[in-house]
């Protein structure tokens, strides 16, 4: 059994990071959210976001599942909830459901502090504190099945699906062998290899979930106008190699590796710990998708990309690999695994090797190239007026 | 997955797969060994694409990664380009996922 | 509504200010350099390129990736008109390299509508820290030729003021908004431009909302957006849910009383030339603000009852209440208490806001920048 040193929970597996999570309730509060970080040391972080004070209801409690979710990351130590005092979403919701997990939360009201400059010096007070209470927290050996590993495509070209994905691919079939969770989203991305996920899945309570995920997902994209299954690959796909969607959609859900898919769970869903292969049904939106794996529990994330995305997360690592030798080069200081050894002839399988044993180090606190440089964006998926009437049935 | 790259011109992603992929551009005449033969491109083939091992008729299964990704709809030889022009998706209407039995 | 003090002629020895004259001949009243990023991939590299300029700023969304057809076109033509707008003395555009809206092209179209422009992205510069270097450079060229921006006099006649109250609270009905209302008219009568945010108001009262337009053209833009959002019923943000409690005119008492000559759609510009635009935008303030800007407003009058105290990167945001309990807890935060002020005092403080005094919101610099969506990511 692999293993790694991470920072013990009371609740749950082991985080690779420990963090303050300052989380703002609404597009309001979150220019006060990361005010605060900015001014605090390095390991309070920020997750703003867009969502309005009064969203519809279904709306509002996607977004709060991913906050609530978001602050009881095992990479969370503590958490500071940020709000104007007037949203639909009270800060104590939030709160509340954090500190079920046993985690220190503050909570803080703008209105209540007296305005955005005392709420801003108010909020770093408070977060200095909760930073002093989880600086005692020290890294211990872990077993590696304690892990929650998040793949990402984005930014994909012609050598995503025979090179850095499948590499990525023999590292979550490696975890899994050692007893942890791979997990993979973006549901759009499965069309036209669902069938092949569909026959991989453990039973069939996970199949027809899984089945039902994809046709609502290509339902909402028909209401835009948009046909995903006919309208992929495109042109740029096409001159990159790929002929179908079929092959397409096969080089993306390579990601994941060839062992078989135990459940499929919701949008910021919690992911089980220990669970094998489970994929989450997310937009294919890369920032939107990636935090509602972290929300879900993900300790780590892994991101493939062809061209270069230098994307990463407030509070999970993000492991960029590239298939691609001249990205691998270009953005050298933006990619953490050069995959594109693949295609000079090394095993698929050394290469998966090698992003397994970045995934421990990684674990282990080894920064990747998006945390050395602070790149950490954050968006969460918010569910619109006609995903919403096709939901309720009546679109 | 395996991926064997195949002559240092292309990679057999599984055992089963019945094409390879380009890992670079490929020039007329390229040799690939494959299966106790030689496989020779007839025509110059960009990085990223595709080229038969064996001989294709119309209908039949183009597999890469060990499943279908579309059928031939051309007759293609050994060491032909196979894309867009001689392989279409199965799957990539409903009408002919309808008409394969599956519910997509 | 409250009668308005004075007449337009009273306010004709309305205070001068030195402002930014712009080549299309629009008034601005800030010199700001815009860093604008094309997708969100690289937002975190534009606001670092902006935080190394002190005239820069940056408008950060959420937008470009993972977005196509009208929600595309939508964040294209919004930022291009942000571009444009006129406290903007030149654009830098930062793109990744792989999304739709490419940063390259975009650029273009940007200097084809005579603006100064600068490009940079993260995969042709060779990285995120060769990125934001690349992209300071030009931005401190930006800010160098800023320097020399033409200056003029002028008064508020020479101004787009935009205007959007974000609740229907009580206080904002019966207090705020009449003053704001009232403002609105002496602008118009002394020559401005004034662009009003909130067709979400317009699916409860199609009639009455059709009856305000000045033209059977505008009569009928007007219609159609309150039919488009009237076939969404109980998906409606909290304003849209409110409108239809009161009659029309209580509800648009920020808008005043002159006809809307023009509807613009969401991020599309507004005339120039006294009169009232009414622009296709939700009355939530992050995505009112932007619609404002981008319809070529250079200040914006906010009314909130719930006192949210985040200003704009491009536009100075005056924020007014007429809630009392929100007048005192973010006294820091607001410009204007409506129970205590009357239309010179608005006026006033506009004048003092275009000569360069900060409003609350500039003093805190705290700001929020959000792009209406059409459609879902997909």
């Amino acid at each position: 059994m692999r293993t790694f040193d991470g920072y013990p929970r009371d609740d749950g597996p082991a985080g690779v990071r420990n963090y303050v999570a300052v989380i703002p309730t609404s597009v309001t509060a979150s220019p006060v959210a990361t005010a605060i970080a900015d001014r605090s040391a390095e390991n309070v972080r920020a997750t703003p976001h867009q969502m309005g004070s009064d969203p519809p209801e279904a709306t509002r409690e996607q977004v709060e599942r991913t906050l609530a979710g978001v602050g009881s990351n095992p990479n969370v130590g503590a958490a500071l909830v940020v709000g104007l005092g007037t949203e639909a979403t009270d800060v104590d919701d939030i709160a509340d459901a954090v500190a079920a997990t046993g985690r220190d939360v503050e909570t803080l009201s703008i209105r209540e502090a007296g305005g955005t400059a005392a709420a801003v010096d108010e909020g770093s007070e408070l977060a200095r504190s909760l930073r002093e209470g989880i600086s005692g927290a020290r890294r211990e050996e872990r077993d590696a099945d304690e892990l929650v590993f998040a793949v990402e495509c984005g930014g994909s070209d012609a050598t995503s699906g025979i090179a850095a994905n499948p590499a990525v691919g023999a590292a979550c079939d490696r975890l899994v062998r050692d007893g942890g969770t791979a997990t993979f989203s973006e549901t759009p991305e499965f069309i036209g290899a669902e069938h092949v996920l569909a026959e991989r899945c453990a039973d069939e309570a996970v199949r027809e979930r899984l089945l039902d995920r994809v046709e609502r997902r290509e339902a909402t994209a028909e209401l835009m106008g948009v046909d995903l299954r006919g309208a992929q690959p495109s042109p740029g796909n096409q001159e990159g190699g790929l002929t179908t969607i079929e092959e397409k959609s096969l080089g993306a859900i390579s990601k994941g590796g060839t062992t078989p898919v135990r459940g499929i769970v919701d949008y910021a869903e919690r992911l089980p710990v220990g669970g094998g292969l489970v994929l989450m049904d997310t937009p294919g939106y890369d920032i939107e998708s990636v935090v509602g794996k972290v929300a879900g529990g993900a300790q780590v994330v892994a991101f493939t990309t062809g061209r270069g995305s230098t994307t990463g997360n407030p509070l999970a690592p993000v492991i960029k690999v590239t298939g691609n030798p001249k990205t691998a080069d270009r953005l050298a200081a933006n990619v953490d695994v050069d995959a594109s050894d693949v295609i000079d002839g090394e095993p698929i399988d050394a290469v998966g090797e090698r992003i397994y044993e970045t995934l421990l180090a990684v674990a282990g606190g080894e920064r990747t190239a998006a945390e050395r440089r602070h790149l950490e964006e954050f968006a969460v998926n918010e569910l619109q007026p006609n995903e919403l009437a096709s939901l309720r049935g009546d679109a | 997955m395996k991926g064997t790259v195949l002559g240092d011109a292309g990679l057999h992603m599984t055992a089963q797969d019945n094409v390879v992929t380009a890992i670079d551009d490929l020039e007329t005449g390229t040799e690939i060994p494959y299966d106790g033969v030689t496989v020779e491109l007839d025509e110059a083939v960009p990085f990223g694409h595709k080229i038969a091992l064996v001989a294709m008729e119309p209908g039949d299964a183009v597999v890469k990664y060990g499943e279908t990704i579309g059928e031939a709809v051309e007759p293609i030889a050994p060491g032909e380009w196979v894309h867009t022009h001689n392989c279409e998706s199965r799957r990539g209407r409903g009408d002919r996922a309808a008409n394969d039995g599956e519910v997509a | 509504m409250s009668a308005p003090t004075g007449t337009a002629s009273d306010r004709e020895s309305t205070p001068s200010f030195d402002a930014y004259r712009r080549a299309d001949g629009r008034t601005g009243v800030r010199n700001r350099v815009l860093v604008v990023p094309s997708v969100i991939c690289s937002h975190i590299v534009a606001e670092r390129i902006a935080e190394s300029e002190e005239s820069a700023v940056c408008a950060p969304h959420d937008h470009g990736c993972g977005q196509i057809g009208d929600d595309h076109e939508q964040t294209e033509r919004t930022l291009l008109n942000l571009t444009r707008n006129p406290n903007v003395a030149g654009a830098t555009v930062v793109g990744l390299g792989c999304e739709h809206l490419q940063s390259g092209p975009f650029a273009d179209r940007v200097a084809e509508s005579g603006v100064t422009v600068r490009e940079t992205a993260i995969q042709d510069a060779g990285g995120t820290d060769a990125c934001v270097e690349e992209g300071a450079a030009a931005t401190a060229d930006l800010a160098a030729a800023a320097a020399d921006a033409d200056r003029a006099d002028a008064t508020l006649a020479d101004l787009t003021v935009g205007v959007v109250s974000s609740d229907l609270e009580e206080s904002t009905r019966t207090v705020a908004d009449p003053l704001v209302g009232d403002a609105v008219d002496a602008l118009i009568d002394a020559g401005a431009r004034v662009v009003v945010a909130g067709t979400d108001r317009l699916a409860a009262h199609r009639d009455a909302a059709a009856d305000r337009a000045a033209t059977a053209t505008v009569a009928e833009s007007v219609r159609t957006v309150g039919e488009r959002d009237a076939g969404r019923p109980g998906n409606a943000r909290r304003v849209a849910r409110r409108a239809a409690d009161a009659p029309f005119d209580e509800i648009v008492g920020a808008w005043g009383s002159a006809s809307v000559d023009e509807l613009v759609p969401y991020g599309g510009r507004a005339s120039t030339g006294g009169g009232l635009t009414l622009v296709d935008s939700p009355s939530r303030f992050e995505e009112a603000a932007t619609a404002l800007a981008a319809a070529g407003a250079s200040i914006v009058v906010h009314v909130t009852a719930d006192g949210v105290p985040t200003g704009h990167p491009v536009v100075p945001v005056l924020k007014v209440t007429g809630n009392e309990t929100t007048a005192e807890a973010l006294a820091d935060d607001i410009d204007l208490d409506a129970h205590t002020a009357d239309v010179d005092a608005v006026l006033d403080e506009l004048g003092r806001v275009a000569g360069g005094t900060p409003t609350a919101s500039e003093e805190h610099g705290l700001t929020s920048f959000a792009i209406s969506r059409v459609g879902p990511s997909l």
